[in-house]
């Protein structure tokens, strides 16, 4: 990573690193990305901070073979690239930054719907304590869940989209209420010009024909857990009494993705101190025919024992970087596979908005639990201090959300020198707040793991575009 | 010597248009516990 302070403060920053057999060089504040060579690679690393006379002598005493002329060339390529926006480009939206939040002040567009705070698995890595999240066991009603849909249209103002995971807990532990609230929400849309979108987390357990049809006609997304290889899964996945899921939910799973056409899904793992190696999870998620894949780290204390470690760090990278190769190669062979994380599109990715203002949680994305209370995301549910208010009465506690919605990619004074700052705009609010007791704080694990699926996926990016 | 220049959205420009907030929540689709916002789709009509 190259950062360039000039004497008049405007502040650029470029990352290059080799990948893929690719050098490639970010210009991050134009978001533009660059595939070059070796000796421009060298060049751009020193360009804006060598005399150019010096570092044309050094290109010329490391390469044989490069004359002069290329490398006035190559001065050129790099003078078109900066006066065309496209390399060594200013930050010119830290001044904005507070700004570009309060374009989506007062908006709230998506809701987290606890409905149900119980499971009928007993995984002990779960963030959410068993679905209980450090309290009681309930479901929730049909009238909280109404509640919580009509508190979402009027505070939606002039959103179109509108956005509802049911979630728990086991969600399909209270299947009807979900139902009805779907209805419920249909009904709406129509007279409120809304467009809901609804996804359905579930452990798969209760997956049967009535859950499959209605899932696949209602939701826009199902999000399936399994952590891949079954002794990996079973390790942590397990019902009260003990005994492994996987047999249970597999076949449930593989008649879902079936029966679901062209519709999204994620088959979403969870890797752990037991799994660094979780390319291998991804394998057996590929041989059992799912190819929308999403594997995450787990969450959790530090001193717990699925908790990944420091000595973990470097075989998890070697995992993603593995993990890009295969999917270059299956690319290749016509047999692609979908990496929720390395989803990336560079033409029609995120608005700078959204770049600097990140998730949305406390402000435009809340959890409800089964009570109706409301918290900033479904990480925060259970952690008193941040309840906001609840759906009757709608957000009251005025500090708490001015807290989140402070909180931006600018307000981190950790993501100031990190290359990856608009492609995670300050990450996760609940990792800063469990890592380091804030919601402005990093969670530099995260960061580390984050940077790693960046430089991936941008790679990728840039061999498919090449080879196409 | 060689310069690729890949086709990218250009962030400037779309300060300009940006934040209709049409887009999907980033924890929504599938993390819900390491969230980042590069995979998101923008949903503006406009940008």
């Amino acid at each position: 990573m190259r950062n360039h302070q000039k004497r008049n403060e405007t502040i650029q920053m470029i990352h290059c690193y080799k990948l893929g057999g690719m050098n490639i060089v970010l210009d991050i504040y134009s978001g533009s990305v660059h595939v070059v060579d070796e000796v421009a690679y060298d060049i751009i690393e020193q360009y804006e901070q060598g005399d150019k006379a010096q570092i044309k002598a050094r290109i010329l005493e490391t390469y044989d073979h490069v004359s002069e002329a290329e490398i006035d060339e190559c001065f050129s390529q790099i003078e078109e690239l900066k006066q065309a926006g496209k390399l060594y480009a200013p930050d010119t939206f830290a001044p904005m930054a507070g700004t570009l939040k309060q374009k989506t002040a007062g908006v709230v567009k998506a809701l987290c719907l606890h409905v149900a705070h119980t499971c009928n698995l007993n995984c002990s890595y779960c963030f959410a304590s068993q679905g209980e999240y450090q309290g009681d066991r309930a479901v929730m009603s049909f009238e909280v869940g109404k509640q919580a849909l009509d508190f979402l249209i009027e505070n939606s103002h002039g959103r179109r989209n509108l956005e509802v995971d049911f979630f728990g807990g086991e969600p399909l532990m209270n299947f009807d209420v979900v139902k009805q609230l779907v209805a419920y929400a249909r009904q709406r849309e129509k007279e409120c010009g809304k467009n809901f979108r609804f996804t359905l987390t579930t452990n798969g357990i209760l997956i049967n024909e009535d859950v499959i049809d209605f899932s696949n006609r209602e939701m826009s997304n199902v999000v399936l857990s399994l952590d891949g290889r079954k002794e990996i899964h079973d390790r942590y996945r397990v019902d009260y009494a003990g005994k492994g899921s996987w047999e249970r939910i597999v076949p449930k799973f593989q008649q879902l993705v079936q029966a679901r056409g062209n519709k999204n899904y994620y088959m979403r793992g969870t890797f752990t101190h037991a799994n660094p190696d979780f390319l291998k999870d991804i394998e057996e998620m590929l041989s059992l025919g799912f190819t929308e894949l999403s594997m995450e780290p787990v969450v959790c204390a530090p001193d717990a024992p699925s908790a990944l470690t420091k000595e973990d760090l470097p075989v998890v990278l070697e995992q993603y970087e593995k993990l890009a190769e295969l999917m270059l190669q299956r690319h290749r062979e016509g047999k692609p596979f979908t990496f929720y994380h390395y989803m990336i599109d560079l033409k029609g990715g995120p608005c700078i908005y959204k770049r600097v203002s990140g998730c949305g949680s406390g402000t435009e994305y809340m959890a409800v639990t089964p009570w109706g209370d409301l918290y900033p995301c479904h990480q925060f549910v259970g952690e008193e201090r941040f309840k906001l208010g609840d759906v009757w009465k709608g957000v009251t506690n005025h500090e708490i959300q001015n807290e989140f919605a402070s909180c931006n990619v600018y307000s981190r004074p950790e993501c100031k020198d990190c290359w990856a700052k608009l492609y995670c705009s300050g990450g996760c609010a609940a990792n800063a707040y469990h890592a380091t007791g804030a919601i402005t704080g990093v969670y530099e694990y995260g960061c580390e793991l984050f940077r790693k699926r960046m430089e991936c996926a941008i790679m990728l990016e840039a061999a498919k575009t090449l080879e196409a | 010597m060689m310069i690729k220049t890949l086709e990218t959205k250009n962030l400037c420009d779309s300060a300009k248009n940006g934040g209709c907030g049409e887009c999907q929540t980033s924890c929504q689709s599938a993390c819900k516990t390491s969230c980042g916002i590069a995979n998101q789709q923008c949903e503006n009509k406009q940008d």
